[in-house]
């Protein structure tokens, strides 16, 4: 009996009154506001969602450090039904290790949710892009007891649409661009806080320098006339 | 000094396993259990006749016996089912034997009908040879065969002195002599003439053959009967090739009532997939890559690959990913044979042992199984692993490749621009609204351009990348091609 309480009081989704927030651990996120913002950096043995506003404003590049620390620990890093494909320059030149990424692509709903609980049991990095608007809360809710399990993040990408549903999800962070290069953070739900709280996070100097066209390398498609060069 | 002696004192062992009931034991599977409590004969065509070759119990009841022919058999007991003899099937339940015999000792010898083994370098990995001959014993009885032995200094010797039951207890070289110097004189390999000759000089025991001076008896009887005495007195070796496991791996169970659901088919699997772990323990290797065919009785069979990432020698783990695989398998209705093959084997890793501190091989371990089972179950084409390749077009720069398929990741240069994290598998063509670009939302340009060129060897392609952000401050990747003046997206920042 006493072995059944402690196994209930191990697990992270156990609420106690007395404690505040539960010790948890965590993995830095690279940046120093956003871990100030997320107490300690992403959660582990937790499943987070991230709801960007829309593709493209800069909500993987908040990952790239946790996949590096992923694929330097030897652990697979899952892109499970990613949007678009991963252009490996890029990653390349965040010293990320490519052959531990691995993209699964899946051709339904119940292979995907098969794809991601197998993931995360096995020790690899999860991100996860949903196809429907949004997930049932109970195979979500699987998700996050396989990732409560193996003592691993798993992150799931969403669309904002989904924050009118319930999630068990340990946090949700809903992500928008104010202009290029800076994102606006609202932590929608955090274990042990309230949620509301917000950031405004620069992802890097945003680069508008101009090239003149006339320094590019010559354009093969064009021809110069004879007089341009003899001045 | 003692020691020495000891080591030239020790001889060779040599056992020979005799079944008695091989052919009917080989049939015996593949025929109903009903059918298999009724008399039973095999046949075989011995000098024109058809002779029983051996019977089940229930048939000896009757009073049939080998070397009966079959009229008098069938005289005997009328409900007797005669079934022909299957050579090809028997081999290969000969060679399953031969490779469990191969797992106790190196020297393993095989002939048509027989396996011999020698045991004297084994004794201390079995902790003594009374151990090692009941295990033995153990683990060709649960091959479902019955199996009788003889222990000798030789293997004509071991032939010589076969019994009627397997023994589990060695006896002592002593005993061995005494046995076999005791052995009938009827039971020597020799012809009719030579048997006459034998009780003509009052001859009953091998002993009182031994006896006789060498030169008085070569006189009398032919090369090969001196030959057989030489190798019984260990003067002459006995030469046969040693047995070793075939380079593929090929095995069946073939079910004549047919399999009908994916559940059944589950039991032939594990038991094929456990013989197959028995051979690449035999040959000390892993396998990369086996191959499942079922077939049915009438139509096509059906295929099934099961590739691993990492090299495997655990029946289980097969079981697994092949089940997986089997889930998403359209079969035939019926099968009524399951196939088993393996080709690609590499040497087993020496030693287990995991020195690293930081368990990093238990990561790679996990991410392997993690890799087989997705492929198992989605199907190869589900799987990508992006690399890099050196070209300087974004499309050709960044593919997807199968996981596993990763050569070195080529050292990640440090790149002066800024590159997107997503690409579109194809790029977009964008529109001029108004003036401005257009893909989904207006598009203002950031910064740029770059200008790539490439593949100027087959159609060249100059294109000018911009990087544009729309409204809401996501970031795109556009490039104008030079040469049509047409704007395309090509990438996502993210």
């Amino acid at each position: 009996m006493s072995n059944n309480i402690a196994t209930v009081l191990s697990r992270q989704d156990t609420w106690r009154g007395r404690s505040q927030r539960l010790p948890r651990r965590a993995i830095t996120t690279g940046h120093n506001s956003l871990d100030l913002l997320l107490h300690g950096g992403w959660p582990i043995s937790a499943l987070t969602e991230l709801m960007p506003q829309q593709f493209g404003i800069g909500e993987l590049s908040l990952l790239l450090p946790t996949l590096k620390y992923y694929a330097d620990n030897n652990q697979l890093c899952v892109w499970l039904d990613p949007p678009h494909q991963p252009y490996a320059p890029r990653l390349a030149s965040a010293n990320i290790a490519l052959d531990k990424l691995l993209v699964v692509r899946s051709k339904n709903y119940i292979e995907w949710l098969w794809a991601a609980e197998q993931s995360i049991r096995s020790g690899a990095l999860l991100l996860a892009w949903t196809k429907q608007p949004s997930s049932r809360y109970a195979d979500l809710r699987k998700l996050q007891l396989a990732a409560a399990d193996s003592g691993n993040a798993a992150f799931l990408f969403s669309t904002p649409s989904a924050l009118s549903a319930p999630s068990p999800a340990t946090m949700r962070l809903e992500l928008r661009s104010l202009k290029v290069n800076q994102l606006l953070l609202t932590v929608r739900k955090q274990r042990g806080v309230a949620g509301g709280a917000r950031l405004e996070l620069s992802l890097g100097e945003t680069n508008t320098q101009r090239t003149d066209l006339a320094l590019l390398p010559a354009d093969r498609h064009r021809t110069y006339p004879i007089q341009q060069l003899n001045n | 000094m003692l020691k020495l002696d000891k080591k030239s004192a020790r001889s060779d062992i040599w056992l020979y396993l005799h079944f008695p009931l091989l052919p009917l034991e080989t049939l015996l599977p593949k025929i109903q259990v009903e059918q298999a409590q009724k008399p039973i004969a095999i046949m075989s065509l011995q000098k024109n006749i058809q002779r029983v070759l051996c019977c089940n119990a229930q048939a000896e009841a009757w009073g049939v016996e080998a070397n009966l022919s079959i009229s008098t058999a069938l005289a005997l007991c009328p409900e007797l089912e005669v079934l022909p003899r299957q050579i090809d099937q028997e081999q290969q339940l000969l060679q399953q034997l031969a490779l469990v015999a191969y797992s106790f000792s190196p020297v393993v010898i095989l002939n048509d009908t027989n396996v011999w083994l020698e045991i004297s370098g084994c004794q201390q990995l079995f902790k003594g040879y009374d151990q090692l001959l009941q295990e033995l014993a153990n683990r060709l009885c649960s091959q479902s065969v019955t199996v009788v032995n003889g222990i000798g200094q030789n293997p004509t010797a071991a032939r010589l002195l076969c019994k009627s039951e397997f023994e589990t207890q060695l006896p002592n070289q002593a005993e061995i002599r005494h046995r076999l110097l005791n052995t009938e004189i009827r039971f020597l390999k020799s012809n009719r003439k030579q048997q006459q000759s034998f009780k003509q000089l009052g001859l009953n025991t091998l002993g009182d053959l031994l006896a006789l001076p060498r030169s008085a008896l070569s006189r009398r009887f032919d090369s090969e009967l001196m030959l057989t005495i030489a190798q019984l007195n260990n003067e002459k070796p006995f030469i046969a090739p040693y047995f070793h496991p075939a380079n593929t791996f090929h095995d069946l169970i073939q079910n004549p009532q047919g399999i009908f659901n994916k559940e059944s088919l589950l039991f032939p699997m594990k038991m094929l997939l456990q013989r197959l772990c028995q051979y690449l323990m035999a040959r000390q290797c892993h396998c990369r890559e086996v191959e499942w065919c079922f077939e049915p009785l009438i139509g096509g069979s059906q295929t099934m690959q099961i590739q691993l990432s990492s090299s495997q020698n655990n029946w289980s783990t097969l079981l697994m990913l092949s089940r997986l695989q089997l889930e998403r398998l359209e079969l035939p209705r019926s099968i009524e044979k399951v196939i088993l093959s393996a080709d690609q084997f590499i040497e087993a890793p020496m030693g287990t042992f995991n020195l690293d501190l930081f368990d990093n091989q238990k990561n790679a371990q996990q991410s392997h199984e993690l890799i087989d089972s997705l492929n198992a179950r989605l199907g190869i084409n589900a799987l990508s692993q992006p690399i890099l390749n050196q070209d300087y077009l974004p499309e050709q720069a960044s593919t997807l490749v199968a996981p596993g398929k990763h050569s070195s990741t080529v050292p990640g240069e440090q790149v002066k621009t800024s590159q997107p994290l997503w690409l579109l598998s194809a790029p977009a063509p964008v529109q001029m609204r108004n003036q401005q670009l257009y893909w989904r939302q207006p598009l203002s340009i950031i910064s740029g351009p770059e200008r790539l060129c490439g593949n100027w060897w087959q159609s060249e392609q100059q294109r000018d990348y911009y990087i544009a952000s729309d409204s809401k401050g996501a970031r795109y990747w556009l490039f104008r091609e030079t040469s049509s003046q047409r704007w395309f997206v090509h990438g996502l920042f993210s």
